[in-house]
């Protein structure tokens, strides 16, 4: 089409465009904070041209469509760095709890343990003495208390933790399902170009939400999106979701099962859940290992020593301690009696030898657990629980700061600009004037054409 | 390149990790402490644990040492008294020696050689504390008795205590009757009451006093030998305790250099924290309010 009218058609098609783009500028404008929002841009295009003898016109612009600006690439990498940075955060917080439970100063097994020992040293100057006597019972009471309420303790937050497992699966389950629902939306949707971009937000949003809970490995192709753990448990596929589930396994703590009724809690390693499980089924564990062989051995070695003597009634020593050893015996750790004259401190049957209290003390130097003496065995495991919350702080900040390079690398390239938008609405608006002042003359002209036929 | 718009969350990043820098130098100011929790050094945290127990320790041994001084010295104050009464036991049986007393005399000397007898018997079964000090380790009960025919018998045994004063070192804390009062060929009652017996008996020569004498100058010469046991290991002690000190300063040193801070670094870090806390809130308060949007109404005229 050519002609006056032709091209006042281009105008109006100009006018069209224009006022996409306004529409997109206050779209990006209005999500200028909504997460997970990547900025749209209008796609104009040149219209097809029309050929006149030799001249070819151009045929003004097209709306092609609106694109939504996204990094796939980037996109994967976040959602990578996402996992293992809530993994380490929410080891780091478990941990820390635990971190409590083993002073280096003035509380705690450590001090208990080196109180004992004074409290024996203490009665070796008058080994008779029964307020002495009771203050090495008060000690040795005071010790085991340490070690019970350590114990209990650390069953206690794998308890917490246990609770956190239930809850961030029921989460996964949550988010999983959104995903799938947005999945067979996108399988509807043909067209649309802007709302295609705005599914997408969203799903992209869930996706980095998941991998701030468990580790997620994803297939994209197209519009659809396949979710799975990075050791291939289905976790979405199109449409569908696949619900995990909780329960309590034959070691007292709930394991994660798989909807086909696999036990995957070894496998989680990322997110939320990777941090907590490792902290839960690992770390603490070992911890309790530690505490238990120290327990025992020292219950046992304080025991030897004690029945070597002989007690202010004359008789041979008993068990100073209940014989608790192996699983549970810091827990359990007692004293075996409460009569402050049972301590057989004496080495040749006379009430007032101290010679067996040498024996006991010996105890203090002496390899209990894992070749170590009880004081160095204790301050192994305060270097352990440093070095696990300290490692995991680490880990934590340097994926912290990846992530927020990534997160602005992103945003580099979705993030919508104020500045930006403004010098597009300006560009929108000086285009919209002009063509709405190309339709204005051209219906001058057109006027003109028409006087002039009635003026003839 | 197009430059990421949002800058929020730098500025929160910077602003979290300036806050965290204050707080971490703070904590360190108020307790004067680098490590506040074994995350913050684990080796020196573990390290602090033994440092912590040897202190704890060394706090212990000065007890012990102060509870066992006081012992020793009143043992030995009372065997002072003993030595003197001995000593005038000696110098009256010399005087009794002497072939011009009358036999009158010499029973009046004869008493007060069994005075002398009582007095050393009392020092003998001295209590300390509740316990015996010189029966040996069978110490609920005084070591010295009088049995029915008048004889001091010894209950005691030979039984010594030993008590850690230092790490790995210990001292043995009594010494048993058996050496001080009555060591075999020695024994310091019997050779009163021989003395005695010597000087009652009218057929006794002034050799037979004197023999009498020199047995009771042998049992006196016994005991201020053992008797020195005491004065060496106060002085043992003593030094031991001394010793415990430049320990304890040397530990409480070691304490600090692990796991104590640097006052200066920590305020400098604080200082450091403060300025760029605000120098990051400046930069941000200067930065978000102006873009293009607000000259548009400007522009568009």
């Amino acid at each position: 089409m050519s002609g006056l009218m032709g091209t006042m058609w281009m105008a109006l098609n100009a006018l069209e465009a224009q006022q996409g783009g306004m529409q997109t500028t206050a779209n990006n404008v209005a999500n200028l904070n909504t997460p997970g929002y990547s900025r749209e841009v209008p796609i104009f295009q040149e219209a097809d041209p029309f050929v006149q003898g030799n001249l070819v016109f151009g045929g003004g612009v097209d709306l092609e469509g609106i694109q939504s600006l996204r990094d796939n690439l980037l996109d994967m990498q976040i959602s990578a760095e996402t996992q293992q940075q809530s993994s380490a955060q929410s080891y780091v917080a478990a941990m820390n709890q635990v971190q409590t439970l083993f002073p280096s100063d003035t509380t705690g097994i450590g001090q208990q343990i080196s109180a004992f020992f004074q409290s024996l040293n203490n009665l070796s100057t008058n080994p008779s003495d029964l307020t002495l006597r009771q203050g090495v019972l008060t000690a040795a009471q005071n010790m085991a208390s340490a070690f019970n309420d350590t114990a209990e303790q650390l069953i206690s937050v794998r308890q917490q933790l246990d609770g956190n497992v239930e809850e961030q699966v029921q989460q996964v389950n949550q988010i999983t399902q959104q995903i799938a629902n947005i999945n067979a939306q996108l399988s509807a949707v043909s067209s649309s170009a802007q709302q295609y971009g705005s599914f997408l937000d969203q799903r992209s949003e869930l996706v980095q939400q998941l991998s701030g809970l468990i580790d997620v490995s994803q297939l994209n192709d197209g519009a659809s999106l396949t979710l799975t753990t990075k050791q291939g448990t289905a976790l979405v596929v199109d449409g569908q979701s696949f619900s995990l589930s909780t329960a309590l396994a034959s070691d007292g703590t709930q394991h994660v099962y798989s909807a086909q009724g696999q036990d995957i809690t070894g496998q989680i390693s990322g997110g939320q859940l990777g941090g907590t499980l490792q902290a839960r089924d690992q770390t603490i564990p070992a911890l309790q290992n530690q505490l238990d062989s120290l327990a025992g051995g020292l219950v046992t070695a304080l025991n030897t020593a004690h029945q070597q003597g002989t007690d202010l009634y004359g008789n041979t020593g008993n068990n100073l301690f209940l014989p608790n050893t192996g699983t549970g015996a810091a827990l359990n750790m007692a004293l075996a009696f409460t009569d402050p004259k049972m301590i057989a401190a004496s080495s040749d049957g006379s009430s007032g030898s101290n010679g067996n209290l040498a024996n006991i003390s010996a105890v203090a130097n002496q390899a209990v657990s894992n070749g170590m003496t009880p004081s160095d065995a204790y301050g192994n495991m305060v270097f352990q629980v440093g070095s696990a919350v300290s490692d995991g702080t680490s880990e934590q900040d340097a994926s912290t700061a990846m992530l927020q390079q990534l997160q602005q690398q992103q945003s580099s390239v979705s993030g919508v600009s104020l500045d930006e938008e403004a010098s597009n609405l300006l560009l929108y608006q000086r285009a919209y004037e002009a063509s709405a002042q190309v339709i204005s003359t051209i219906n001058q002209m057109l006027q003109t054409a028409l006087n002039m036929g009635a003026g003839a | 390149m197009r430059v990421s718009p949002q800058m929020s969350q730098i500025i929160l990043a910077a602003l979290n990790t300036s806050d965290q820098a204050e707080q971490t130098a703070l904590q360190q100011l108020t307790t004067g402490r680098r490590v506040n929790q074994a995350s913050d050094d684990p080796a020196a945290a573990a390290q602090e644990v033994s440092i912590s127990s040897q202190l704890n320790a060394c706090d212990q041994y000065t007890r012990s040492i102060s509870s066992i001084t006081s012992e020793l010295q009143t043992a030995d104050s009372s065997l002072n008294s003993a030595v003197t009464a001995l000593q005038q036991a000696i110098s009256l049986g010399t005087e009794g020696a002497n072939g011009t007393l009358s036999q009158q005399n010499r029973n009046a000397i004869a008493q007060q050689v069994n005075d002398v007898s009582q007095l050393v018997l009392g020092v003998a079964n001295l209590s300390y504390n509740g316990v015996y000090v010189f029966a040996g380790t069978a110490d609920s009960q005084p070591p010295y008795v009088v049995d029915s025919s008048g004889n001091v018998q010894y209950q005691g045994n030979d039984g010594v205590n030993y008590v850690e004063i230092a790490s790995g070192q210990s001292v043995p804390v009594n010494q048993p009757g058996s050496q001080l009062f009555s060591a075999s060929g020695a024994n310091v009652f019997t050779a009163l009451s021989d003395l005695a017996n010597a000087l009652q008996d009218p057929n006794s020569t002034s050799q037979d006093i004197g023999n009498a004498v020199t047995e009771l100058r042998g049992a006196y010469d016994q005991l201020t030998s053992a008797r020195t046991f005491y004065g060496s290991t106060v002085d043992q002690l003593q030094s031991t305790q001394d010793f415990l000190n430049d320990e304890n300063v040397q530990l409480s040193q070691q304490q600090n250099s692990t796991i104590g801070v640097d006052m200066n670094v920590a305020v400098t870090n604080l200082t450091q924290a403060e300025q760029a806390r605000a120098a990051t809130v400046e930069a941000a308060a200067s930065m978000n309010n102006i873009t293009l949007m607000d000259y548009l109404s400007n522009i568009g005229q």
